[in-house]
């Protein structure tokens, strides 16, 4: 019918595939275990700080992507959508970056203003 | 023949205003471009919050007052709810409006939960550990930070309810699925936006 | 035809009475009408921020001269600045977006009609809320990048801060709005064909500068919150005693500030790009590199913003990052440039108004380059920052480079807004007046600057070998003013006597001028197909390696007229951006305001959202 037709084109706007309720659900198990292991992981006794950061940094990183392209359906969609977000995220990151160097935040690295 | 197609495609421009010739609707594209700003607006914030992070002279310090478990639940509320938002949406899709309408409603409950919380949380950084927007940098960049991803909650709650009011009135169906699943990018946005504050701000010492 | 001059004028029932033409523009969602708004309304403001330099310009003409005080000084030049970025440059550019871009990608509208209204009456509304400030006598006077924290209440306890701050809130709204209408209009409403590099050059400046506006602005947003919760709020993020640092503002104002100064000159950039073309009978040289140029900028421009801030202490690692970032975006600046004197070499060259501001574009942006690009090294910049060397500098490339362009866009378009000819000899006694003047006033500048003069200071003393640039800077000032009476002049005749244009009085390239001036509501009787850049030139020429002008296609009818639905009028637009004006406005009176404006904001935004939702049988989807 017409109708279905254009639920169609809507609901695919040019994408390729689709994600099943199935793997939205194994998504948000996935998500799940993630969000409770960043919590443990906070728990671990004597873990460096730097390797804390970056498994934190990692495992958040993970979540992000996940729901971004599944949940989001970006993974499905038309490049241009993609460019749309991850264009700006990558300004927006590197903005943050940038910031918190001029304002020395970064404890890692030796401070580099006068 | 290439002008067939290019007819076809004018043609059902023609019919639905919202698509246009790339076969893409206008609304899912203009929200991702929102989204894509609104990632420049929250970045500047938590910019701001790195910036000054560790820099308070005097008040609470953040592992002082952090609650990490209702934190961390609260977070799972936001997850659990990006998976009812993309069950309600797949509801529409098969026409299941009374389901589709359930799940929305899941949704906003679980963001109101969300926001429960936080009103909670910020009144036990006031009244039990003296920390306000005056008090230090600390209070001022959480706060503030903090505050407007909740009004964005806030935002995405009453939208869901009002799309939920449409359902129950029989003034939405399949139809709608663009301006629902558009409701839902916005609200997986919030989703995200918290995964990362949750990680910088309450998580990285 | 009969049908095709009903759709021109509307509902002739509507637009008959005095008060129905006022109703039809208040509840307008066509985009040519809007441009035609935002062009008047920024040209009004162009001449207030002309006052407001004109004042100025009296003031500094003699040393020790008493026309205002320092106070006083201090809101000219916070006005002027202000007024001329955000009610003057980028409204005049959004007037183009909105007239030019569904016409040049061949489209009947934009994305999202009531949008781009509702962008409109917000615009307004900021503008007019900004300027009311001046009947209070509390005219913002903390400069227009409003330094923290001398804006914080400590120092600026009275409400002209805040007149300044809530006024740039609802601009920003107004122009994030449109910018994200104008990217989908622009990704998703191209003609069958065109292509991403089929589309004209103007079109793509005006992309990225879309990009641009809705990257930018929230950097700028977060800032203005930050300040307001300072201000309104007691937060700490402006105040040094409570271990904050002001550099913080000045981080983010220019995060936004430096894409936004490509956000004045892209669109004036673009209209060049257009003009020089037309009227050199040429294509545009190397239009890919011209294009790729303006992506790079736009990137690139994000990651020079610290050129602002040679002069505060960041250190010479920041310094250096930012001093060879910013020597490198002079690059494809200067690309662009050999491009249009490519495009102009070996063309067959008439000489028309829009050409001359053109070419005044080109050669007073390459002078602001050349100073632009003096101040990417920090120690040099050491001395011209905040010396007249740099509003020389800046004025160079905003007012001979924007200004300029814009008015070339001005007198090229003006005959598909309007139907008639501006006449050619009152626009060249513009266009020398403007230029004499512009460089009289602004060259001096320079040498004023290298010799010690301070930007905003309200007078100096008389022997320090100033007088006689200040003099001369003074004179040439209101040498422009005089150019712009010839200007208005210009523009009474033409509407009341003007030739009648047709649709094609330049012989041009692109789309927009298929169609009859001025176009009918629903812009393209029948969409065009696309086959290649400048494809309305081919459509006339051929090739011009031997190939034929493209048959034309079956007339239009009637039926295929009566077919095209365009968008009705809506007065939510109107409404809604009045309750955001009063929410915000509230913010520095009441409470009770801001709840009651901003319940009727979210009302609005509801009722605005369902107008269409379901509409009447017959016109859904």
């Amino acid at each position: 019918m017409a109708d279905h037709q254009a639920v169609a084109v809507a609901t695919h706007g040019g994408g390729s595939g689709h994600a099943t309720v199935r793997t939205y659900v194994h998504v948000a198990i996935v998500l799940a275990i993630i969000t409770a292991l960043e919590v443990a992981t906070l728990y671990v006794p004597g873990i460096p700080g730097p390797v804390l950061v970056i498994s934190l940094l990692v495992m958040s990183a993970v979540k992000f992507f996940l729901v971004v392209g599944f949940f989001m359906h970006l993974k499905y969609d038309h490049p241009v959508m993609r460019a749309l977000f991850v264009g700006p995220l990558i300004i927006a990151i590197a903005i943050i970056l940038a910031v918190m160097a001029l304002f020395s935040a970064f404890v890692l690295l030796p401070r580099v203003v006068l | 023949m290439a002008d067939h197609a290019a007819a076809a495609v004018v043609a059902h421009a023609a019919h639905d205003p919202n698509i246009g010739s790339t076969g893409l609707d206008n609304r899912k594209v203009g929200m991702w471009a929102f989204l894509g700003s609104d990632c420049m607006f929250f970045g500047s914030l938590i910019g701001t919050y790195l910036a000054y992070k560790g820099k308070s002279i005097s008040g609470p310090l953040p592992h002082q007052v952090f609650d990490i478990p209702l934190t961390s639940y609260s977070a799972a509320l936001l997850l659990a709810s990006s998976l009812t938002m993309v069950l309600g949406l797949s509801a529409l899709q098969e026409s299941r409006v009374k389901k589709a309408a359930m799940w929305l409603f899941v949704t906003a409950m679980l963001g109101l939960h969300f926001v429960l919380n936080q009103v909670y949380e910020f009144t036990t950084f006031v009244l039990h550990h003296d920390l306000k927007l005056s008090t230090s940098l600390f209070g001022s960049s959480f706060f503030v930070l903090t505050g407007f991803h909740g009004a964005h909650v806030t935002g995405g709650v009453i939208w869901l309810l009002i799309l939920v009011m449409l359902a129950m009135r029989g003034k939405l169906d399949a139809r709608d699925y663009t301006k629902v699943e558009i409701a839902g990018l916005y609200w997986h946005f919030v989703d995200i936006v918290w995964i990362a504050i949750f990680t910088v701000i309450y998580l990285i010492p | 035809m009969a049908t095709q001059a009903a759709f021109m004028h509307g509902s002739k029932a509507e637009t008959e009475t005095f008060w129905g033409t006022v109703w039809s523009w208040l509840t307008t969602v066509d985009h040519k009408r809007i441009g035609i708004l935002y062009g008047t309304s920024a040209f009004i403001f162009f001449l207030v921020g002309g006052i407001e330099a004109l004042i100025m310009r009296l003031q500094l003409a003699r040393p020790d001269n008493t026309l205002v005080g320092a106070e006083r000084f201090n809101e000219l030049f916070t006005m002027h600045g202000t007024t001329m970025i955000f009610l003057a440059v980028m409204p005049l550019s959004a007037a183009f977006f909105n007239y030019m871009i569904p016409l040049m990608i061949g489209a009947r509208d934009v994305a999202f009609p009531r949008l781009n209204a509702l962008s409109y009456w917000i615009f307004l509304s900021g503008a007019l809320f900004l300027n009311s400030s001046w009947l209070f006598g509390l005219a913002p006077d903390g400069g227009w990048f409003g330094y923290a924290n001398l804006t914080t209440a400590q120092f600026s306890p009275r409400h002209t801060i805040d007149f300044w701050m809530l006024g740039l809130q609802i601009l920003g709204l107004s122009s994030m709005l449109a910018g994200f209408n104008f990217l989908v209009t622009i990704i998703n409403m191209r003609a069958p064909g065109m292509t991403l590099m089929r589309m004209p050059v103007f079109i793509w400046m005006s992309f990225v500068t879309q990009f641009l506006l809705v990257l930018a602005f929230p950097a700028i947003t977060v800032a203005l919150i930050l300040l307001m919760f300072d201000r309104f709020f007691g937060t700490l993020f402006y105040a040094p005693a409570a271990g904050a640092d002001p550099l913080l503002w000045q981080h983010l104002f220019w995060i936004f500030g430096h894409p936004e100064v490509y956000i004045l000159i892209l669109p004036a950039m673009g209209i060049v790009s257009e003009v020089l073309p037309t009227f050199a009978r040429k294509p545009l040289f190397g239009a890919p590199v011209v294009i790729y140029s303006g992506i790079l900028i736009g990137f690139f421009g994000f990651g020079v913003w610290s050129h602002h801030m040679f002069s505060v202490g960041m250190g010479p690692v920041a310094d250096a990052a930012f001093s060879i970032s910013t020597m490198l975006i002079a690059v494809p600046t200067g690309v662009k440039i050999l491009n249009w004197i490519g495009t102009l070499w070996g063309g067959s060259i008439r000489f028309k108004t829009p050409i001359y501001f053109s070419l005044g574009f080109i050669a007073m942006f390459t002078m602001g380059g050349l100073s632009g690009v003096m101040h990417a090294s920090p120690p040099v910049d050491l001395q011209q920052t905040d010396s007249y060397f740099v509003v020389a500098h800046f004025h160079y490339v905003l007012f001979g480079g924007s200004i300029f362009g814009l008015f070339s866009g001005i007198y090229y378009w003006w005959p598909k807004i309007t139907g008639k000819l501006l006449d050619e000899k009152l626009g060249l006694w513009h266009f020398w007046a403007m230029l004499v003047g512009f460089n009289m006033t602004f060259f001096p500048q320079h040498y004023l600057g290298l010799i010690g003069m301070p930007r905003r200071i309200y007078t100096y003393a008389p022997d320090l070998g100033w007088n006689f640039w200040n003099l001369v800077s003074t004179v040439g000032s209101f040498l422009i003013a005089v150019s712009l009476l010839f200007f208005i002049a210009n523009v009474i005749r033409s509407l009341r006597y003007g030739a009648v244009a047709g649709n094609d009085p330049w012989d041009a390239r692109t789309l927009e001028w298929a169609i009859p001036s001025p176009p009918p509501v629903y812009n393209f009787a029948r969409i065009p197909h696309v086959q290649d850049r400048d494809d309305f030139w081919l459509t006339k020429y051929g090739d011009g390696h031997g190939g034929a002008p493209r048959p034309k296609g079956a007339p239009v009818t009637a039926a295929e007229i009566a077919g095209i639905h365009m968008p009705p009028a809506s007065f939510w637009p109107l409404l809604l951006a009045l309750a955001v004006a009063v929410m915000i406005s509230g913010l520095m009176i009441s409470m009770v305001q801001v709840a009651i404006g901003g319940l009727l904001t979210l009302w609005l935004m509801y009722k605005f959202a369902v107008e269409l939702h379901r509409p009447a049988a017959g016109h859904g989807h």
